[in-house]
């Protein structure tokens, strides 16, 4: 796994240091300073829960985690202590670089969102005005589809866990409300898709959470 | 019949009758009395025999012999002073029936001597004296003697005869009992029932079973606290343990063993009894092995036990013995079932992955071998389809071992959905999307209501089941033929199906369609392990739904799951339809 990684990442002009387990992975971390990590959550030695805490305590370095299917709970738990992103094994090549470019990107603009307007092929959204249209025709939101879009556009392409997205519309004390949640994206998601190209935005993680895609598909 | 024994003779001799009012009750006509009789000599007799040791009973018997003489003495006096009456003497007969009839043969031969004694020294002439005079007297005394002692010997034999009888009839409802409780599935009810029975039946203290089943020590105990408490002790002390007496042959009856003194090393010779109780231990086994014991706390006082009673343990023991091997056998039987089960299964896993998981590989390993090659150059649209074959390949492999990973989990029944209230139409969305590769052939026709509500579900776990129904309609559906995915509100469940176009399902392979490993051979077939639609079915199930499948009459088949919409928390659920 891990030669498969590093000659794919060395192939596509990444410096690549591979280590086998999460101790030698913090003590690289502290030495180095990498601008990315992808972590596996599966080590011989610790949790990689307790490596994303660890990096976390030291820097906002973005981290990926990689995790088998039906290990959603390691995946959210990662995720809600601070990785950015993960990918479920086995993935494509395509998927875990796209998933480094936009983690990359993110840790270069740190505060995307902030920009008045949100931009995709059909999906605007005014931040400023509070207006969103998709392929030019407004669409009206009430206040909490509004609130819970304007936390999809301020991360966009990042896998947002149900517990973020609820602490973030809804306030800390409806963390565990996650069919709020459910049926409020089932709204957004009914309320955008009225454009001519019945793109969609939100896409479902399956048993982590959401993400927005900055490219519709 | 046992009843009615102690009045047996008294019914028959007409001459008899007469002599009636003296000792027993007057009114023979009236059955009433008669019965009344009956019961109050059957109570004392069974006073008798239970109640006191044997010691008592024999000197009571004896006394008693002594006493009816007596009694009957003054009664003939009584009479003969008012007249001479012939024969007198045969109410002495009564006396020795009555002995004969409640004590038995020893105080009934007493009582015939003492009869004759009597007589002679008080009421033949010379009175006074043993002396007779007349040798007709001397004849109608030694008749009267051998009469009294062979009337008293069939009485008591009689007697006997209604207690052997008795003491069988309750020994067969014993066991009668004991066997059909021993035939209940919960061994220690029927244990603690029949140490109950066999307590009561024995006058024991205490009855204590101990059986071991497949290494589960079982341990009930009826009667005194306290004699139970003292079994454990008792047992390392000296005791008494039923030996296994011979068994029957087609020429002898069988023999219930004796009673054969243990005492154990370190433990006082002397039977120095642990307390007021005595232990005797009766072991449970059958021809093979041994299963357990029964402990017998006895009254240190009480009787030592009859041989019958020594027959009954040895029988209830013997039944036991059977009744738990049969039990272990039982579970024995249940045991190889489940592995049968598990071996089939185990068979057709092995099949599944020899040929499913193979397949794939070989042309994973043929492709990457051949991109390696170095001495045939490979077209750049060659190489990009090897490594495109290596992919779907990997894909497929993937899928396989997820769903055998979700199969092995739904067997071991260690599968609980984590349901939340998730909106279905985006879920059937997500699902197309992400198989769009593998309907790209086909046409999709996805009939889903915008105001479906949402419904409790484990997305995880219904996508993958969607996944797979999905997946199967692909595989069986022709190239431009159509897929019809719907959804739909019905009462309290959602109903969603997913409809092919494809051969249809032969008749015969209906029923077992969402078996693990079940596929269907003949024309129709397609490659695969036969695990998506158990998956399929294992997920729907533990939703608390149901998932079908049924022909369509325009051909093909239709699938169909429902999943109800009661949800995990119900109060939630209409907070958040308010919200």
């Amino acid at each position: 796994m891990i030669r498969a990684i590093r000659t794919i990442l060395t192939g596509h002009g990444f410096d690549v240091e591979a280590v086998g387990t999460g101790q030698e992975a913090l003590d690289r971390y502290s030495a180095r300073r990498p601008d990315i990590i992808v972590l596996d959550l599966g080590l011989p030695d610790m949790g990689g829960v307790d490596v994303v805490r660890a990096v976390r305590a030291l820097d906002n370095t973005p981290i990926i985690v990689l995790s088998v299917r039906d290990a959603e709970r390691d995946k959210v738990a990662a995720l809600d202590v601070g990785a950015d992103d993960y990918v479920t094994k086995p993935f494509g090549v395509e998927e875990l670089l796209a998933r480094i470019r936009v983690a990359l990107r993110h840790a270069a603009h740190p505060v995307l969102g902030s920009e008045p307007v949100f931009r995709t092929a059909d999906l605007q959204v005014d931040v400023e005005l509070r207006r969103v249209s998709v392929g030019g025709t407004e669409v009206h939101l009430t206040p909490t589809e509004y609130d819970l879009l304007k936390a999809f556009i301020t991360h966009p392409d990042k896998v947002l866990t149900d517990r973020m997205l609820l602490q973030q519309v809804w306030g800390p004390e409806y963390t565990s409300e996650a069919h709020y949640l459910h049926v409020y994206v089932a709204r957004l998601r009914r309320k955008l898709s009225i454009g001519p190209s019945q793109a969609r935005y939100l896409v479902t993680e399956p048993g982590v959470g959401y993400r927005l895609l900055g490219e519709a598909t | 019949m046992a009843a009615g024994q102690p009045g047996f003779p008294w019914r028959s001799g007409h001459s008899l009758q007469s002599i009636g009012p003296t000792a027993v009750p007057t009114d023979w006509g009236n059955g009433v009395n008669w019965n009344v009789a009956r019961i109050t000599l059957k109570r004392v007799a069974k006073r008798f025999r239970d109640g006191w040791s044997v010691r008592t009973r024999l000197i009571v018997g004896y006394l008693s012999a002594v006493l009816a003489v007596l009694i009957v003495s003054g009664v003939i006096d009584l009479l003969e002073q008012h007249e001479h009456i012939a024969n007198v003497s045969l109410l002495y007969l009564i006396a020795v029936l009555a002995v004969a009839s409640i004590f038995g043969s020893g105080p009934a031969i007493l009582a015939s001597l003492a009869a004759f004694l009597s007589f002679n020294f008080l009421f033949v002439e010379p009175v006074h004296t043993l002396y007779v005079a007349d040798p007709a007297e001397w004849v109608a005394l030694l008749l009267f003697l051998t009469t009294a002692v062979v009337t008293g010997q069939l009485a008591a034999g009689q007697r006997r005869r209604a207690q052997e009888a008795e003491q069988r009839e309750r020994e067969a409802v014993v066991l009668y009992d004991v066997a059909r409780l021993l035939g209940e599935t919960e061994l220690e009810i029927s244990l603690r029932v029949v140490a109950a029975r066999l307590r009561e039946e024995l006058h024991l203290a205490a009855v204590v079973i101990e059986i071991d089943v497949d290494d589960e020590p079982t341990r009930v105990g009826d009667g005194d606290a306290t004699a139970i408490a003292t079994v454990d002790s008792a047992v390392a002390g000296s005791k008494r343990v039923l030996g296994r007496g011979a068994s029957p042959s087609t020429t002898r009856r069988g023999s219930p063993g004796r009673w054969v003194r243990v005492v154990p090393p370190h433990a006082p010779h002397a039977e120095r009894s642990t307390g007021p109780h005595r232990l005797f231990e009766v072991p449970v086994e059958t021809g093979s092995r041994r299963y357990g014991t029964i402990f017998l706390m006895r009254q240190a006082t009480a009787a030592p036990s009859s041989s019958i009673d020594d027959r009954l343990l040895s029988v209830v023991a013997t039944q036991l013995g059977a009744a738990v091997e049969r039990l272990g056998l039982r579970r024995e039987a249940m045991q190889s079932e489940v592995l049968r089960a598990t071996d089939e299964l185990k068979t057709a896993l092995l099949n599944a992955v020899s040929h499913d998981l193979r397949t794939p590989l070989a042309s994973i390993i043929a492709s990457a071998g051949s991109l390696k090659e170095t001495d045939v150059t490979w077209s750049e649209a060659e190489r990009r389809e090897f490594a495109e074959a290596i992919e779907q390949e990997a894909q497929r492999l993937n899928r396989l071992v997820g769903n055998l990973l979700d199969l092995s989990r739904i067997e071991a029944g260690h599968l609980k959905p984590e349901r939340s209230w998730h909106d279905l139409a985006s879920l059937v969305d997500d699902v197309l999307l992400r198989l769009r590769p593998v309907t790209i052939q086909h046409v999709l026709v996805i009939d889903v209501p915008g105001d479906l509500p949402p419904a409790p579900l484990d997305y995880v776990h219904i996508d993958q089941v969607l996944s797979n129904l999905v997946e199967n309609a692909a595989k069986y559906t022709p190239a431009r033929g159509e897929i019809r995915v719907s959804a739909r509100r019905n009462g309290g469940e959602i109903l969603v199906e997913v409809a092919d176009s494809g051969p249809g399902i032969p008749e015969a392979a209906l029923p077992r369609l969402f078996d693990p490993f079940f596929r269907v051979t003949g024309p129709q077939s397609r490659p695969g392990a036969g695990v998506g639609l158990a998956v399929a079915r294992g997920l729907v199930e533990a939703h608390g739904g149901r998932i079908w499948v049924e022909n369509r009459p325009s051909g093909g088949a239709r699938f169909s799951f429902i999943l109800p919409l009661q949800g995990p928390r119900q109060t939630d659920s209409t907070g958040s339809q308010a919200a």
